[in-house]
Formats: C-alpha cells, structure tokens, sequence
C-alpha cells in the first residue's frame, strides 16, 4: 500500500513537472505565441468560419425575408434537377478529359527535357514555357478567343487555307471542352514540367554512373532511374489534382459564352449563378456542400491508395 | 549532361543521334506553341486600324503605331489599370507582412502545438467549403464593394506560408538564440536578423503574391459591384466576350483589344526574368518535408 501512495505521489508529481514546465514554456514562447494571433485569425475567419456558413444548406436563405431550416429540402431539389446533373456530368467530362490528356505531359515533357543535349536550346525552352503560367484566365482566355476566331485567327486561317471549313471553336458545343482541355494544357503545362525536373535534378548522379558501368543504356536509365524517382512526385501532384479536380471554376467562368453552356457548365460556375447572380444561396451552398464532400472522399481515397502502393500517405 | 551519356567516352549511335535532334525539334515546336500566340498579340497590338481591318491574323509586323496604346490612356481602361495596381500594391504588402510574421512563428523548433498548428493550416490545401459559405463571409464583415475585399480574404496563400516556414527553420537556431539572449525583441529578430538573411525566399514570394493579386478576377466578379472600382481583368474579359456574344454589333478592333491585353499582362511580362529566376529555388525549397 505505500507503495501505490508512493508511485501515485510520484506520478502526481511528474504531472506536475510537466505542468509547470509547459507553463515555463509557455510563458518564454508568449512573444512568439503573440505574432501567431493575426495569421491563426486570418485562417479562422475565411477558412474554417465558411465550413459553417455550410449549414445554409439546410435553410431557405435568400428566397425569403426569414430565413427558416428546411431540412435536406435543397438536396431533394437539387437531385431532382437537370441543371444540376448536367453540371455534375459536365465536371466529370472535363476533369477526365484533363486528367487523360493533360496529367501524364509535364511528366513525357519533362524526361524529355532532361534528355536534351542543347545547352542553350535546354535554357530557351525552359525560360518560353512557364510563362503562361502567369497570365490570368482572363489573358488566357483572350489569347485562345484571338487565336481560335472564325474569320482571322491563324488556327481558323491554315484549315480554311487547307481547305476545310472554319469552326467557331469559343461557340461550338462539340469543339469548346477541347478549347477548355487545350487552354489548360498550354497554360500550365510547362509549369507542371518544373516540379518534375527539380525532382530530377536532385537524383544522385552516381546512381547514373553505376547503371553505366552496369552497361545500361539510355533508355534503361530513364526507365529504372528516373521515372521511378518521381514516384513520390507523382504521386503528390495526383493527389493535388484530384482534390481540386471538381472545382474547376475560374477557366470555366472567364471563357465559356450562352452557346456553349450546355456542355461547359459545371458544379462550381452552377452554385455561383444560382447563389450569387440569382440570389439562392441555400440552394447554392447545397451544391457547394455536396462538391465539397464528393472532393474529401476522393481525396481520402486517393491517400489510402497512395498508401497501399507507395507505401506512404501524401497527407 | 555528362551523366546522361552512356557507352564508350565519345561514341553517340545513330538512333541516339536521331532521338536528338527529333528531340530537339518537338520541344522546340512546344516552346513556339507557347510563344507565337503572345508574339502575335504583341504585332497586332502595334498594327495600324487598316492591316487589322483586313481580317488576316498578323505575325510580321505591317506598319507599326502607339495609337492603341494612346487611345488606352485616354479611356476608362487607364483607371482601370491604376486601380488594378493600387490594389495589387496594397495586397502583397498586407500578405507579405501576414506570411512572413506567420511563417516565422511556426517556424520555432519547440514551437507549443506546432504539430497541430501545421495540420490547421495545411487542411484547407485540401478542404474547402465552396465558393457561396466563402462569399457569406465576407458579405457578413461588410466589406461588399470594398477594397479591401480584394486585399484581405485572398491575403495568405498556405503554400507561400510554407515556403516561409520551411526557410525559416532551415535559419541555425544559434544565430537566433544568441539575438534572443541579447535581450532582442522577437519582431527585432525577426526584422533585424531574419529578414535580411531571408531575402531571395521574401523576393520570391513577393512576387508570387504580385502575380496572383494582379491576376486576380474571380474575387472582383464577387465582391465587387461597382463598376469604377473595376480592375483590369474585369475590363478585359468584358471587352473580349461582349463582342464574342454579339457578332456583328460593332466591336472594338483586335488592335485596340490585344493593346488591352498588353496592358493586363505587362507587370508579369517586366517580372517574368525576376519570377523564372526565383521559380525553380522556390519549388525546391517547397519540396522540403518536415
């Protein structure tokens, strides 16, 4: 029995060691604590303050004076509405389409950059190609509107002058997803290539040299070497796609005109018409809400199978 | 590129010869994909109204005049630019100061919750509430039709914060420490000693922060009703597809749009050197785990 007084005496002690050293800690970090406070607020009120303002989902706002709760009425609405599964099914075209034929080119983009032997050809396709990267959706747009027009723009201009017939590419329901798969591609490709080379670029340079002296050639180094080093890399930037791959937005909303939003129209540019320009935010917020949970479960399911086959989670 | 060659010192074979070169022009015909677009808009934005009227794309310059570039500064587009970098001005500012007081404190070794405070931050990479709940807040601090719509919420961007963090810890603590014994304040750590060894990651988020706040366009949309306090990106867009949905209404000339555009583009152009230098040391300070 002394003994148990004694171990839980010695344990209330260390407890309250632990205590007054955490408060010792406390006190010194104060300063540092202080400087927190702005940035922590900052993340409160426009990050985390919005996850509750979710919870329009369930009321009526902005179709009446009084705001009242109205249960999973916006959802029933929301299923029930061709608006809505034509977005959905418009979202999931297009970040397929992006997913197929943009995902996998900065990665073929990059190995082959690394296998340029030009110097100076190496230097001048590096500096050309991130630079759309830092135009808005707005200048991108422009530029494709420009390029693409009916009469004079130089793609419209060569078919024509090969014979075939001009093509309204901004206004053309079977043309605009290529427009808006395009555009990506040439807005963002060269700086999708940058994270994979300064990958690359930190592979020990003595693996290179021992698969030499093993006599592999040059093929056998990218595939066994390099490609293998990007795994992680690859595995990052997929999981990054897929977490924003239903909130394609920005490109969308600049670019797309009435004749094409039939096929163009998606989740995001839906909740922002009916929340903002025709004042139905509960509604709106229901398609936010259900974009929002759609894109955690498969930002959870990616992490799970990231961790099943590479043997560690990216989040 | 030593590395990459492979074989006996000096022996290249043929394929490999072939694989070069073709190499060499498919990334050289990529990097023209991306250029030609912004060298026509640049000749078309000098054209005379006559070449531009003869409805053929222009890429060889065909007489050269600042007319559009005169007809800009006399028009709503001049303000328009003004108030696109006041406000970008005033944006950085207030997300440089957040970020770099923010990254230094979450920089600490022994920091209290620092594990939690970094899942805080880093979870809303990935959730996010939607753009309506986003929207509230703001309306609900009142800052509708306001500047500093444009200036606070959009204020920190984690992944810049993180790149302040990271460079931050990689400061010797010894350094620091010694300040602190000196009996310096933290923020006369942080502005005296810091800083000034931070200078190319405080330059290259400076920059980041530039560019995505004179991009910015999705939040002007929202926020903001009152067309003087429009920014660039909202003219252009409006320029560009009012004559897009109306076809044969009387539009403004390509000269005078690619002209605009020039004007939406040319702070990143001037800085693009500056932006491509930082870029990669950016990206690779971003790839340090912790």
């Amino acid at each position: 029995m002394s003994t148990n007084t004694m171990v839980v005496a010695e344990k209330q002690l260390e407890k309250q060691k632990k205590h007054s050293e955490f408060f010792k800690k406390f006190k010194r970090q104060r300063p540092i604590l202080m400087l927190l406070i702005p940035g922590v607020l900052w993340y409160i009120i426009f990050k985390y303050v919005p996850m509750l303002f979710a919870f329009n989902a369930f009321t009526d706002y902005g179709t009446r004076a009084e705001v009242s709760f109205i249960g999973l009425e916006n959802f029933r609405q929301l299923f029930s509405s061709p608006g809505f599964w034509g977005a959905f099914r418009n979202t999931l075209i297009i970040s397929f389409l992006n997913l197929v034929f943009y995902f996998p080119l900065p990665i073929i983009l990059a190995l082959l950059m690394n296998e340029l032997i030009f110097t100076k050809l190496k230097r001048l396709v590096q500096f050309i190609v991130y630079i759309p990267h830092f135009f808005s959706w707005v200048v991108v747009g422009a530029i494709f509107t420009m390029v693409l027009a009916p009469n004079d723009g130089i793609v419209n201009q060569i078919i024509t002058s090969l014979g075939g017939e001009s093509i309204y590419f901004m206004a053309d329901e079977s043309w605009f997803r290529w427009v808006l798969v395009g555009s990506y591609m040439w807005r963002d490709v060269g700086y999708g290539t940058i994270i994979y080379i300064a990958t690359i670029s930190t592979i020990d340079v003595q693996l290179y040299d021992a698969a030499t002296v093993d006599g592999a050639g040059y093929w056998q180094k990218m595939w066994y070497i390099t490609l293998p080093s990007l795994k992680g890399t690859i595995a990052t930037v997929l999981l990054l796609t897929v977490a924003r791959i239903l909130l394609i937005f920005e490109q969308v909303l600049v670019m797309y005109i009435p004749p094409v939003y039939s096929v163009s129209e998606v989740l995001t540019t839906y909740s922002y018409t009916e929340g903002i320009l025709n004042g139905n935010i509960g509604y709106a917020t229901a398609v936010s809400l259900f974009t929002a949970v759609i894109s955690s479960i498969l930002v959870i399911g990616c992490n799970k199978i990231s961790k099943k086959f590479l043997g560690e989670s990216i989040i | 590129m030593k590395r990459m060659n492979s074989g006996p010192v000096g022996y290249v074979s043929v394929g490999r010869k072939i694989f070069n070169i073709s190499n060499a022009v498919f990334l050289f015909i990529v990097s023209m994909v991306v250029l030609i677009p912004l060298l026509m808009v640049i000749v078309t934005s000098l054209s005379p109204d006559a070449v531009v009227a003869r409805e053929e794309y222009v890429l060889i310059p065909r007489g050269i005049t600042f007319d559009n570039y005169i007809r800009i500064f006399k028009s709503g587009y001049m303000s328009a630019f003004i108030n696109s970098i006041l406000v970008t001005v005033a944006a950085t500012a207030v997300s440089m100061l957040l970020t770099v007081v923010m990254g230094y404190a979450m920089a600490q070794k022994d920091l209290i919750g620092k594990k939690f405070l970094i899942r805080f931050v880093v979870a809303t990479m990935v959730l996010d509430a939607g753009i309506i709940p986003f929207y509230m807040v703001v309306k609900n601090l009142g800052l509708i039709d306001s500047y500093l719509a444009l200036i606070i919420p959009a204020a920190i961007s984690t992944y810049n914060l993180i790149l302040m963090k990271n460079y931050i810890s990689s400061i010797p603590t010894s350094i620091i420490e010694a300040a602190r014994i000196d009996g310096c304040s933290e923020l006369g750590i942080l502005f005296k000693i810091v800083l000034p060894i931070s200078i190319p990651i405080i330059a290259a988020i400076t920059l980041f922060y530039a560019v995505s706040h004179w991009n910015s366009y999705l939040n002007v949309v929202i926020f903001i009703n009152d067309s003087s306090k429009y920014t660039l990106q909202v003219l252009l867009r409006q320029l560009v597809y009012q004559s897009e949905s109306a076809i044969s209404s009387a539009s403004a000339l390509n000269n005078f749009k690619m002209a605009v555009m020039i004007m939406t583009m040319i702070p990143v152009l001037i800085l693009y050197p500056f932006i491509q230098k930082y870029f990669i040391s950016g990206i690779m300070l971003g790839s340090v785990k912790e």
